[in-house]
């Protein structure tokens, strides 16, 4: 068997006296704990799910009467949200590559070539951070509507392309790299552009897979200029219908936590099968933050 | 608003008719007529589906009179808040059913469509009732809008509750409150024997204001106490703080600390989520109107038989039922062809007062899904002085319905006799006015001592700057 | 010669310069279009009159002024400062807690980890909507049904002005607590271990450790991650919106949702609700600016 050690501030020899070792089984229940609170809401809204309208307002169970899907049938039925998963996954995939490319050669220009004048950018890309992104909603709307690009995913992929904090840490990771490497390549003749996708990209894959990460959770999620530009129900991505449904009156409560189980299932499906990647990738990266 | 109330007597009073005009409705009306509309009433996705074909089938009767213009369904959920970018952007659908609260602003802000030409194209312009035109009209008499329908505010009853309290009569109806007083008598006694709120009240961003003002005006904040009025100079001013006013707002604070009926959460239940505890057996009372009864019944699973819909308790001061409703208004940048074809798709919705087999043929399939949904058939509050369109209406409802009238007479007697008076929304402002109000709301039924005066005070100040910005100092 | 040679170098920094700018050129034009141009009009319109999102005059600060003359602004003001506390005693302190006892466990740590960063990946739309159900006051509300079992009376929350705000801090600390954690946890695994057994031979306690080296180590972490999460604390606006709508009474109100109700809740005055939208682009900047100058050897961005 594996010898498992201990990495942490308490070390092997540490654990021979008691009252490290009853704070080590102390830490060992807090941490059952958080997996608790961090899992518990999400097995309440399923269960809810199984609830209707009278039984979800009055029943002091948390347990459901019976556990019979016909609900969630029903409620996917009421949503007709099969194509809306398809959308979503057009408009991340679109979000995730166009965050990369063009985030990335930003980056790439901050970070590592410096041009005169970089400074100023940087600058102003951190100042945009601090400025609220609700307020220009309607001014961005508008502007979309007078290149005509309405009702279709091209501006919610290229509103990806302009994100400060991923710039942000696309400049972090490049200004960490060995400048020699990339510096070496460009004696051999390759131009600055070639040098980005031979040398530099293939060393930065932790922060590509971060940036990915970031935002496939962000397209996933935003609905806010989706639901303004993709007007037409054909379009609509999940969370775009999610916040229909959740506006519109007539629907009930005990239907609304189904469709919130629905839009949470697929990023949860995904989040165990990349777990692993995941949580290492996020650690690696956000160190150097 | 006695025009409406008139219009109302006169919908329920006259009899049928004998012979109902028939127009040639598969017939080509204009050929020539080119131009794509797309329509914000369509029903949603999760729509029944009899709805939906219902919409078909208007559609389809478009597609015959007028085959060159193009229907483009496309639901919509007015908000105020996204409304404004999609005007402004061009993407607005060419129709859309914002309430009656909106228009005005609308108008003012050049935000929709004119369509005074083709009413007039269509012969209707007249028989438009002038207290609609006054809200859907600006100042040179142009109309930006039609009435969808009206409703008047009354009070929703689970009987269910009624009869678990013993609040019952020898012929089985509900003995319902009849003034504001006995409302939190009866409350007290339901949430005694049934552990239930006696009411719900929805006091959440405007609605807890919206159904205060009408409380408010059966306290008396009429006239000389009226919230809101014009002075002398011309100048919006508000009062919250007359003796009536703070007599309705501790009215407030006693539902909640003195008899104890209101539901828990009152601050964060919205209109919805009334209708929820009412249908469920949570509530026994709501404020709600007429145009509203499929909510708890049909939505919520309320049986039509536990079901009553009673006239607006009376204040001590008067008997109001506050009347409004939802209208179609329609996209700022329309063309004339579209606005005709809009006055043709709402001919066929039935919304013009014109009839013919068609048209009631949708309208009795209308009734008949409301009906299998277990949704109560009434007879609805027409916006037209015409008086063969209501009458034909009124004989389609009593052929579909499916509820004891009883349960409803006092509702509809008292709109009819007059023995409540309807009132329209306070004039200007109203959603910030409710927004104001709400907040003293929240704040009297969480905070058991809180100062009632001060707290309408600190309102009335906050909204009367509102209405200098807005409009005084404009 | 030698002229000419720097000439030359001239020539080729210059070309290198330009080639440089071309690289960044579409990243820049993102930027322009969907950043930059539309906070300026939103800037510019904070000093205009408006009619819905089109300037009508030019008033100067006449919009601050009688945006901030308002009860209801300094009452948001005053709750975005508490939200912001909050945030400090929940949200700050607690992933460096998590970082901490999931860091010193050794079967299990995978599964803790994937544990805390789950609520990280999920829609917070949907996640809001969740918690306006889950924080029902009624007996069927879920808290309720267990303070029930523990034999406590039944409470409500989101109606209740004192909790409300914990409250609404603590459900985006839920969101956002794992993945936060999982970066003082890299900062942590970091420090070398020798320096706990050097301490350890010394006779420093598990707690001294913990003091004198952990905590030290990972401070320049922390005061990053911190002004970031101020930062975002400081726009607060849906949870509020969907869980409270600023109730009870404006008790939950948040200086972001003021804006949104200039904006769109009825007075479709864009003017003042740039107004505020700058007011907060100016606290934060003045926060930040605090920051960094208590910080200036550290900071990588000034």
């Amino acid at each position: 068997m594996k010898k498992i050690q201990h990495t942490g501030v308490i070390r092997e020899y540490d654990l021979h006296a008691a009252p490290v070792k009853a704070g080590y089984a102390g830490i060992l229940f807090l941490c059952g704990l958080v997996v608790v609170v961090a899992v518990f809401p999400l097995l309440w809204v399923t269960l809810a799910g199984f609830k209707d309208l009278k039984e979800f307002l009055s029943s002091t169970s948390i347990l459901p009467r019976s556990l019979n899907p016909e609900p969630f049938v029903s409620t996917w039925k009421q949503l007709a949200i099969s194509k809306n998963y398809l959308n979503s996954l057009i408009s991340v995939a679109g979000s995730v590559i166009s965050a990369l490319v063009f985030n990335g050669l930003l980056g790439y220009g901050i970070g590592i070539l410096k041009p005169k004048g970089h400074g100023a950018v940087k600058k102003l890309i951190m100042l945009s951070l601090l400025m609220p992104p609700t307020i220009s909603i309607v001014p961005l709307f508008m502007n979309i509507q007078k290149i005509h690009l309405g009702n279709s995913f091209l501006p919610l992929w290229l509103s990806f392309g302009a994100n400060a904090m991923y710039v942000i840490l696309f400049v972090q990771f490049f200004e960490s790299l060995p400048v020699s490497i990339i510096e070496a390549s460009r004696i051999d003749g390759a131009s600055r552009l070639q040098a980005f996708f031979r040398i530099v990209l293939p060393m930065s894959k932790p922060i590509c897979a971060v940036v990915s990460i970031f935002a496939i959770n962000a397209a996933w999620s935003d609905f806010l200029l989706p639901y303004l530009v993709l007007r037409g129900a054909d379009k609509q991505t999940v969370m775009v219908r999610l916040f229909v449904f959740s506006t519109e009156q007539t629907v009930n409560a005990d239907a609304l936590m189904r469709s919130v189980v629905f839009a949470m299932l697929p990023p949860i499906i995904l989040f165990f099968i990349f777990q692993k990647q995941l949580t290492e990738n996020t650690v690696s990266v956000g160190v150097k933050g | 608003m006695s025009k409406l109330s008139k219009m109302i007597s006169l919908l329920l009073a006259i009899c049928l008719l004998a012979g109902i005009p028939s127009a040639l409705a598969e017939e080509v009306i204009d050929a020539n007529l080119t131009c794509t509309i797309t329509l914000g009433n369509w029903p949603s996705d999760t729509a029944p589906a009899a709805e939906k074909e219902l919409f078909e089938s208007y559609r389809a009767r478009m597609a015959k009179q007028y085959p060159n213009v193009t229907l483009v369904p496309d639901y919509y959920s007015y908000t105020l808040s996204n409304y404004v970018p999609m005007a402004k952007g061009g993407t607005a659908p060419s129709i859309f059913q914002p309430p009656f609260t909106d228009p005005q602003l609308l108008i003012s802000q050049n935000l929709v469509g004119d369509v005074t030409d083709a009413l007039e194209e269509f012969g209707v312009l007249d028989q438009f009732s002038p207290s609609y035109m006054e809200m859907l009209s600006d100042e040179n008499g142009r109309i930006f809008g039609l009435p969808r329908d009206g409703y008047v505010l009354g009070m929703h009853i689970n009987i269910q509750l009624f009869r678990e309290a013993g609040l019952i009569d020898e012929n089985g109806l509900p003995l319902y409150p009849k003034t504001l007083e006995e409302l939190a008598e009866y409350g007290r006694i339901i949430r005694e024997e049934t552990g239930k709120a006696g009411l719900v009240f929805p006091a959440s961003e405007t609605y807890g204001g919206w159904l205060f003002t009408n409380i408010a005006w059966n306290f008396g904040c009429v006239g000389e106490s009226a919230l809101e009025y014009q002075d002398a100079d011309g100048r919006w001013v508000c009062n919250f703080t007359s003796p009536e006013c703070i007599a309705a707002m501790e009215y407030i604070r006693d539902l909640r600390w003195e008899y104890d009926i209101l539901n828990v959460d009152a601050t964060t239940t919205d209109w919805a989520g009334a209708h929820s505890l009412l249908g469920t057996g949570e509530a026994a009372m709501n404020f709600a109107a007429d145009d509203s009864v499929d909510q708890p019944t049909a939505n919520k699973g309320l049986p039509v038989e536990d079901f009553a819909l009673i006239p607006f308790p009376a204040g001590p001061e008067g008997r109001y039922a506050l009347a409004g409703g939802t209208c179609y208004m329609f996209a700022p940048d329309i063309s004339y062809e579209q606005s005709i074809a809009l006055m043709a798709y709402l001919k066929i919705l039935g919304k013009l007062p014109f009839l013919d087999d068609d048209i009631i043929a949708g309208m009795r399939a209308d009734y008949a899904a409301k009906r299998d949904r277990g949704a109560p058939v009434l007879p609805a509050i027409s916006a037209w002085n015409d008086e063969d369109y209501n009458a034909a209406k009124q004989e389609i409802v009593d052929e579909f319905c499916n509820v004891d009238m009883r349960l409803y007479a006092d509702f509809f007697d008292s709109i009819s006799e007059g023995t409540i008076t309807l009132k329209a929304e306070e004039p200007v402002y109203a959603q910030q006015m409710y927004r104001e109000l709400t907040s003293v709301i929240q704040r009297v039924i969480t905070k058991e001592d809180a100062d009632v005066e001060k707290a309408l005070r600190k309102a009335e100040a906050s909204f009367q700057e509102y209405l200098d910005d807005e409009i005084n100092n404009y | 010669m030698v002229q000419s040679k720097n000439k030359l170098k001239g020539h080729a920094k210059l070309r290198g310069n330009i080639q440089s700018w071309l690289i960044m050129l579409p990243g820049l034009l993102l930027m322009t279009f969907f950043v930059w141009e539309p906070l300026i009009e939103s800037i510019q319109m904070s000093l205009f009159k408006t009619r819905n999102v089109e300037l009508e005059s030019f008033i100067g600060l006449d919009n601050f002024i009688s945006v901030i003359g308002k009860d209801d602004f300094l009452q948001a003001l005053l709750n975005t400062f508490s939200y912001t506390f909050w945030s400090l005693i929940i949200g700050f302190v607690l992933p460096i807690f998590l970082a901490m006892i999931i860091g010193e466990t050794t079967r299990g740590k995978g599964f803790f980890r994937t544990a805390v960063y789950l609520p990280n990946m999920l829609p917070g739309l949907a996640v809001i909507i969740l918690w306006s159900a889950f924080f029902s006051g009624s007996e069927s509300g879920v808290l309720n049904i267990i303070l029930k079992r523990l034999g406590l009376p039944a409470q409500s929350y989101l109606t209740n002005a004192k909790w409300v705000i914990p409250i609404i801090i603590a459900v985006a600390t839920w969101k956002g607590a794992g993945a936060t954690a999982l970066i003082y946890m890299a900062g942590m695994a970091s420090i070398s271990p020798e320096l706990y057994e050097a301490a350890a031979i010394d006779g420093a306690s598990v707690w001294k450790r913990v003091i004198h080296i952990m905590l030290p180590a990972i401070r320049k972490l922390a005061g990053t991650l911190l002004i970031l999460q101020i930062i975002s604390v400081f726009q607060i606006m849906y949870e509020p919106m969907v869980l409270t709508k600023g109730g009870p009474d404006n008790a939950s109100l948040s200086l972001m949702q003021l804006m949104w109700q200039y904006a769109f809740g009825g007075a479709m005055n864009y003017g003042k609700a740039s107004a505020v939208a700058v007011i907060v682009t100016l606290i934060l900047l003045l926060m930040t600016a605090i920051y960094s100058y208590f910080n200036r050897k550290e900071s990588d961005w000034d």
